[in-house]
């Protein structure tokens, strides 16, 4: 019998070191190397030091926070109407379905959207606004990203609305709330999880997108994600891109642990 | 005052539904008109899928993907299911430290996923190409199918499995005639997410692929970066259409299992 | 005398096609306890629900305090409510949950907390304002519950099964801590229930509601007495009940055979059905018997014996004696001519009022 299970778990086991652990250790220790393959710790101290990496860093989180307010903002006012409706379950699989699509596809859309005489700036001379630069700058990178985002902000949303019992709601109002009293006091405090769970989804792959960085931001480098990218693929330089790679990672316990604390005080009352 | 308060929240839904739609529909749109850009429209024409269609390059590339993503789902769903049933067996600590290095992948960001599997690649000295892609997507793929057949076996009453030794079956048959064929809805649905998540992917491909091969995303980000190209219209046409038969097929799997919301959730590690 | 604190005049409620009530009129006094009492599905939570303001009746007006409340919102009414599941906010501790309506209300720190204590204090939780609702049993939860609705001093207080969540024996005890937390607070209850013992517990007045209506009205002991039709005799107690004929006034033939009885000012020869509780029927010999009959089965359940006895005629009657008998045995059945109530079909509650009043001042 324990050799059955032992057998059972070899593939499993085999796979968590050689494609979970040995990679995540891997990425620490080449970021300990230099371009020429000399050991230093040359890289975390270019970081810290040169601005150019700092102010990177900066502004990608910068973007990664504008992002997630956009996603945010679009999609708690979509969850929240999503959840009123009578067949629920089907818009909500409405808004979920484009994640199915090919991601490099919707982002292609855009470039056709947004180009010299695409869609939109036709849209735009037609109403008076005249043509715009729109593809290759922040604000259409920022738009696209928080295009793609919005399935993965409105679910978690979406569920931890549909979880709070309605009479939670009919109790607020009995008890003298008004509307908007039951919205800030019972309702919005109750779907921080959801909130929560969805800053998390869109937060760290903010940080580090770099397809649509590249598609729609134009050839710069804005994002951790597109920092990395440049020193494996086309720098070479791994040591930096490795010591990037090692401040994402801690960007995105940073993120887990700030946004996982309402999880935290539900266990702690136990 | 209660329909004036619907109407304005019905409007908002609805704009929001046309800004999700409007890409997808203006692609598939393109790609049927006569012209060479996505500007004007030029009248209905079917001719960038013959391009498509005479595009060798493209057809082997659809094969390449088709081929990894199956294989990657096939062998990503057998190690995931048995690494299920490993972990249900498991208790305390160990399962959670177990649970805890399955989700690593699911929330590791794909650059840093695709970075470190070239590293990887590159120190065990395995040439770039087919098997390193293939390597890196059934990598990828087996935690999902873990989340999805988890649940699943975690469901079952332990008295289902006691009942059948009882009645005097060995291991393996309380495990193939009651435990597998309980959980199959979940290895079904596990089995066709990791089948979009592979032939979705584009970030990990990227890094891993090296000259000589590539798949669909990768090809569509080379050609993109081009510009536009209506035979890419129509590819996209035919791949929301595979999409959708995709999905279909999905929740007609996941139906029988119930696991809406799980399995729906799961899919957010896509979101870069 | 008391005065009407609330009315329902011809009140409706229709869910698209789905009628839920119809035509219920009532009126509340202030000071009193009020059970609805009915089956699932009667529409007693919906009569709730209309009082508090989470639903507009579809026709008919609603009064309180001698103003029409039909569209008042439930956040401006004087009504509180304790929720069958207690609804407390779960992202708030126990006396954050307390003091939500005063906070919303604008009242002053200093006199949050007071009322807050004080509240906590009457239902026995001093101290627990700190603890999180999680941390609270079932019965503690159901305590906050009251308290978060009786520290906003409403009128009239609802509470929607508020008991049904917790078992036996924790139930009983909050009856008799509902009751007199009601004669203390001196405010009106409407307390909604399926559990029949309840409602004959608690209540100064029960009204028993079916299919969308009110069937009877009236103290615990009149509707266990002198139950208007065949549903509020069986839905109150046990009982036997048998079709008969009123030959004439006082004098009933139950299969065949005559029987004096209490009741009168029906027409001569009318069919209609006779009651008897259990408890009211006894056994005897069989010389001593109105009936003979043989006993079928016989459970003991603490208080008493469940006694079923087929009679000659192949009647079957459930008794409940204190005294065991004989699986077997033949024996007789006797009652007094008090212990037979007759109820007339389809006859309504004005009409029971009016013949009841007719006949006894006549005596």
């Amino acid at each position: 019998m324990m050799r059955q299970k032992t057998l059972f778990i070899v593939p499993y086991l085999l796979w968590i070191v050689l494609f979970v652990l040995a990679p995540l250790i891997l990425i620490f220790y080449q970021s300990l190397y230099n371009i020429n393959g000399q050991f230093t710790l040359d890289n975390y101290t270019t970081y810290l030091t040169s601005g150019v990496y700092l102010k990177m860093t900066f502004n990608s989180v910068w973007y990664a926070f504008l992002i997630t307010l956009v996603t945010l903002v679009i999609s708690y006012p979509t969850a929240y109407v999503l959840n009123r409706l009578h067949n629920k379950q089907f818009w909500l699989l409405l808004v979920i379905l484009p994640t199915w699509i090919n991601l490099l596809l919707k982002t292609y859309a855009f470039i056709g959207l947004f180009s010299r005489t695409g869609s939109i700036n036709q849209f735009l001379r037609f109403v008076g606004l005249g043509s715009h630069q729109l593809l290759f700058t922040d604000a259409s990178f920022m738009f696209v990203a928080a295009y793609i985002e919005i399935p993965f902000m409105v679910l978690p949303i979406f569920n931890s609305l549909a979880e709070i019992n309605p009479s939670l709601i009919n109790a607020s109002k009995d008890l003298g709330a008004s509307q908007w009293q039951t919205f800030t006091k019972v309702i919005w405090p109750l779907s921080m999880p959801g909130v929560k769970a969805g800053i998390q989804a869109v937060f760290i792959p903010s940080l580090s997108l770099f397809m649509i960085t590249r598609l729609i931001g134009g050839n710069r480098v804005i994002t951790l994600g597109t920092a990395i990218e440049e020193h494996f693929l086309t720098t070479q330089n791994w040591g930096m891109g490795s010591t990037i790679g090692v401040v994402l990672i801690i960007a995105m316990f940073i993120v887990m642990f700030a946004t996982g604390e309402a999880k935290q005080k539900g266990g702690h009352t136990r | 005052m209660k329909k004036h308060h619907f109407s304005w929240s019905g409007l908002y839904l609805t704009i929001v539904f046309i800004i999700l739609y409007a890409p997808i529909v203006y692609l598939v749109v393109y790609s049927f008109s006569a012209g060479t850009t996505m500007e004007k429209y030029h009248g209905f024409s079917l001719r960038h899928y013959a391009d498509l269609f005479a595009d060798t390059r493209m057809i082997t590339i659809v094969f390449n993907t088709l081929i990894v993503a199956l294989l990657a789902a096939l062998i990503a769903t057998i190690v995931g299911t048995l690494g299920a049933l490993a972990i249900k067996e498991t208790r305390g600590k160990v399962r959670n430290s177990l649970l805890s290095l399955n989700n690593v992948l699911m929330v590791s960001p794909d650059v840093i996923i695709g970075a470190s599997f070239l590293i990887f690649f590159t120190m065990l000295g395995i040439r770039l190409g087919f098997v390193s892609v293939l390597l890196s997507h059934i990598a990828f793929c087996i935690p999902i199918v873990v989340l999805m057949v988890l649940p699943k076996l975690n469901e079952l009453s332990p008295t289902l499995v006691d009942a059948a030794y009882d009645l005097g079956a060995s291991r393996w048959q309380a495990l193939s005639q009651v435990i597998l064929p309980a959980i199959t809805p979940g290895i079904g649905a596990g089995f066709f997410m990791v089948l979009t998540y592979s032939l979705d992917d584009f970030a990990v491909t990227f890094f891993v692929t090296g000259n000589g091969f590539s798949t669909l995303s990768v090809e569509i980000y080379s050609r993109a970066r081009q510009g536009i190209n209506l035979e890419i219209n129509a590819l996209s046409a035919l791949m929301l259409l595979a999409s959708l038969l995709l999905v279909g097929g999905y929740y007609l799997i996941s139906k029988h299992g119930g696991r809406r919301h799980r399995v729906i959730a799961v899919k957010e590690g896509d979101a870069q | 005398m008391t005065e009407n604190i609330m009315e329902f005049r011809h009140v409706g409620k229709q869910y698209d096609d789905n009628v839920v009530l119809r035509d219920i009129n009532f009126k509340i006094e202030a000071g009193k306890f009020y059970t609805l009492l009915g089956p699932s599905g009667s529409g007693k939570t919906t009569i709730l629900r209309l009082i508090a303001g989470f639903d507009q009746p579809t026709s008919g007006e609603i009064y309180f305090a001698g103003q029409e409340i039909n569209d008042v919102p439930a956040n401006r009414r004087q009504v509180n409510t304790v929720f069958q599941d207690y609804a407390l906010f779960p992202h708030m501790n126990v006396a954050e949950n307390v003091a939500f309506g005063l906070q919303i209300k604008g009242v002053k720190k200093s006199e949050i907390k007071r009322r807050v204590d004080e509240a906590l204090q009457l239902v026995q939780l001093a101290g627990y304002g700190a603890r999180e609702i999680t941390a609270m049993s079932g019965g503690q939860r159901q305590r906050v519950a009251i308290a978060r609705a009786i520290v906003n001093e409403p009128q009239v207080l609802l509470l929607d099964e508020a008991l049904s969540a917790l078992d036996h024996k924790l139930r009983v005890q909050m009856q008799t801590e509902l009751r007199q937390l009601q004669r203390k607070l001196g405010i009106t209850f409407i307390f909604v229930t399926h559990d029949q013992e309840e409602a004959l517990a608690m209540s100064d007045q029960i009204m028993i509601i079916n299919d969308g209506k009110i069937q009877q009205s009236g103290t615990p002991v009149d509707i266990y007495d002198e139950p208007l039709n065949h549903f509020v005799a069986d839905f109150i107690g046990e009982s036997n009940i048998v079709p008969g004929i009123m030959k004439k006034d006082y004098l009933v033939a139950i299969n065949g055979q005559d029987f004096k009885c209490v009741d009168a000012g029906m027409r001569p020869n009318e069919r209609v059905e006779v009651v008897i509780r259990p408890e009211d029927l006894d056994i005897t010999t069989v010389e001593q018997g109105q009936l003979v009959g043989t006993v079928d089965t016989q459970l003991f359940r603490g208080v008493d014996y469940q006694i079923t006895v087929h009679d000659v005629r192949d009647h079957v009657w459930k008794i409940n004696s204190i005294h065991k008998t004989t699986v077997g045995a033949r024996v007789g059945i006797s009652f007094d001519p008090e212990d037979i109530h007759v109820m007339r079909y389809n006859e309504t509650e004005a009409d029971f009022d009016a013949r009841l009043d007719s006949y006894e001042e006549g005596e």
